[in-house]
């Protein structure tokens, strides 16, 4: 018998199929495939982008040549734009806005064909940290109520460009997703006088069934409610609300967990494609909230999201998560024993 | 400058961009792998290979799963939803979960190798309209159930398999689901305060500038909505208040098939055949419970939703439930006009 579970945060049911559950083999994802072409992300070609906002550089080196690790430019085609005043719209029942905000490129590294299991633990670090500095210069503007950082990773995750790259975008509202989870999440510590996260955290360390990796800092665990087979999250073990606070000790330990996640996806399954989303809390105060805990969702593109999803809300996962953490931890075990 | 745009019923929120704007011509089907046609398990004469039929209509002479069948539903071979067992909610820790009871059941559209609804007579689209129908309230009866949403998945980008065969898809599940509630309660929050239906305002609001008006026919309209979130998404509403897709009578049926073909034709023809998903929203089973559907018959009203999938979800749409779409309606619904079919 197949399991509905709930998602205790926002309340979406999720169908798990524990009776005939798909092995890794069993989905017929679209593999990531490079096809080349002049690239503005590329080394030698900053000048093909818009002029950088932050880098991180060989000293000597000016904005906009090469000699760089990290680089964040503005989106060539934004989705939003930093200009104007946040005009605020109806026309008959409908209402709406104009598209301020902001809309950033991370460029992860110089090359073109390395994905983050492919670079250094410093490269990685180098990532997070641009990330961070972004987010905070960005929460200074009063305009922008929400930061949300994520990356697609290959076409079926819906990334336009090959070169590997994060995006951040800044919106003038927060975003209904975020909302509601959010709701849930105060919901919980309203009743309990505990966050929700905390007590996940918690809880799959007591059933130990879900859990990948662990270290000073940082869970990685399929999480019970998974949307999609093999979705990952990575969540620092003390409460925080936003991303963009974390400590330096936190850092490397991200970096290194971050890598071996991807690594063992990609063990598991021909370069897949990927989206991460960084999920933190709109930042308000300055010491942060104590009903909403920071954390990144992973999800691995393998499935293909249908009409029952859109129309319900509903998902079905054909690999339940206790299923994908015993995969997950077999394929690093697996790579110990080939190295 | 990009326009956010928000839907008038649930609150969702649409970028509409008009900076990485495509042409309407930009965005195409794209070419898939056929599968094998003479295995095809949804042809007539191979009634062997699926499930035994839970409903068809056919001539009276014709025997239960043999040839002479016009629309045939079967159990689905992999079902998400069981329909063996109780209910049996409980929690685990801090999670809770229940048995997946439901049904899940396969349209067989037509007994002929068509791939697209778009390619069938508006007489057929009209059975398989009857049959939607038929089937509801047949799942209806069992208490066990909430709400059965009807839906299509046409093409691989869609989640349709590799057969192609034009069926759509039952599924009835035991708690209503998150999305429809959502829609539920914008409904009845706008009902609340101006004790007007929202969809019988944007019928009204559309008609008035036409901006977005795709077609309108036989008490039918089509349009591309306001907040779409998917370049060429088109929603069909009936323009006489109704609740329940249900009660629809044999010559709306009709209308509705024709409306359906003509949109679903336009897709087809000016996109190139694109992969689509389309579900029906309608009111859930109103069985007793205190005061919980008092005025559903007022501020709620069924209606289609036609999403071409010509987009890819990605890390934003997932992570925010905002959704970028890169051509507005008003570009979409003119293009969609001048499509002859």
């Amino acid at each position: 018998m197949a399991e509905l579970r709930r998602d205790p945060i926002t309340g979406r049911w999720v169908i798990v199929d524990t009776d005939h559950p798909n092995t890794p083999a069993d989905f017929e994802h679209e593999e990531h495939s490079w096809k080349g072409g002049v690239c503005p992300f590329c080394y030698g070609n900053e000048s093909l982008t818009p002029p950088e906002i932050d880098s991180f550089r060989d000293p000597h080196t000016g904005p906009n040549t090469s000699g760089w690790q990290v680089r964040v430019v503005p989106n060539k085609f934004p989705a939003l734009q930093i200009e104007g005043d946040l005009d605020r719209a109806g026309s008959g029942i409908y209402d709406m806005s104009n598209g301020i905000g902001a809309h950033e490129i991370l460029i992860e590294t110089p090359y073109h064909h390395k994905d983050i299991p492919d670079l250094l633990d410093e490269e990685i670090e180098k990532i997070i940290i641009m990330l961070c500095r972004r987010a905070l210069d960005l929460v200074k503007d009063r305009r922008l109520k929400y930061i949300m950082v994520f990356k697609n990773y290959g076409p079926a995750a819906g990334a336009s460009l090959e070169h590997p790259h994060t995006q951040i975008i800044a919106l003038p509202m927060v975003p209904k997703n975020v909302k509601e989870e959010i709701e849930g999440a105060r919901r919980y510590f309203e009743y309990r006088d505990r966050c929700i996260f905390c007590d996940i955290i918690r809880q799959e360390k007591q059933d130990d069934e879900r859990i990948i990796l662990e270290n000073n800092h940082f869970l990685a665990f399929c999480p019970f409610v998974s949307r999609f087979p093999f979705e990952i999250w990575i969540i620092p073990k003390k409460h925080s609300s936003y991303f963009c606070h974390m400590s330096p000790e936190e850092i490397p330990d991200l970096a290194v967990m971050l890598k071996d996640i991807i690594s063992r996806i990609k063990k598991i399954f021909a370069n897949p494609a990927y989206n991460f989303i960084i999920h933190s809390s709109p930042v308000e105060t300055a010491e942060g909230v104590e009903y909403y805990h920071w954390h990144i969702e992973f999800m691995p593109n393998l499935t293909r999201v249908a009409g029952f999803e859109w129309g319900t809300g509903f998902y079905l996962v054909q690999t339940s998560p206790e299923l994908a953490a015993q995969y997950l931890n077999k394929s690093a075990t697996h790579g110990a024993q080939q190295s | 400058m990009p326009e956010l745009r928000k839907d008038p019923i649930i609150g969702r929120w649409v970028i509409i961009s008009t900076e990485r704007a495509k042409r309407p011509d930009q965005f195409g089907g794209q070419p898939e792998r056929s599968p094998d046609e003479k295995s095809c398990p949804f042809c007539e004469g191979h009634e062997s290979q699926t499930p035994p039929e839970i409903y068809a209509i056919r001539s009276k002479s014709a025997l239960h799963n043999s040839p002479g069948w016009e629309l045939r539903v079967v159990p689905s071979i992999a079902p998400f939803l069981r329909i063996e067992g109780e209910l049996d909610r409980r929690g685990k820790g801090m999670y809770d979960l229940m048995n997946a009871i439901g049904a899940h059941e396969i349209v067989i559209e037509t007994s002929k190798h068509i791939d697209n609804i778009a390619d069938l007579s508006e007489e057929q689209v009209a059975k398989i309209i009857t049959c939607y129908i038929d089937r509801m309230m047949d799942l209806e009866k069992d208490t066990r159930f909430k709400y059965v949403l009807v839906f299509k998945n046409h093409g691989w980008i869609a989640g349709a398999g590799r057969i192609r065969h034009a069926r759509s898809q039952l599924i009835a599940t035991p708690v209503n689901p998150k999305r429809v509630k959502e829609e539920l309660v914008g409904a009845r929050r706008y009902y609340d305060y101006h004790e007007r239906c929202v969809f019988c305002d944007l019928i009204k609001q559309e008609l008035q500038s036409k901006d977005r008006l795709i077609l309108d026919i036989d008490g039918f309209i089509a349009i591309a909505p306001f907040a779409s979130r998917f370049p060429f998404e088109v929603w069909i509403l009936p323009k006489k208040h109704s609740c329940d897709f249900t009660a629809l009578d044999m010559p709306a049926r009709l209308d509705l098939g024709r409306i359906l073909k003509q949109v679903l034709s336009k897709l087809k023809k000016g996109l190139d055949d694109p992969p689509y998903n389309y579900m029906l929203h309608t009111a859930p089973f109103r069985r007793e419970k205190l005061g919980y559907w008092k005025s559903i018959d007022n501020d709620y009203h069924w209606h289609i939703e036609i999403m071409p999938r010509l987009t890819r979800m990605a890390g934003f749409e997932w992570g925010t439930g905002f959704y970028i779409c890169p051509l507005s309606p008003e570009a979409a619904a003119k293009f969609l006009r001048e499509v002859e079919v």
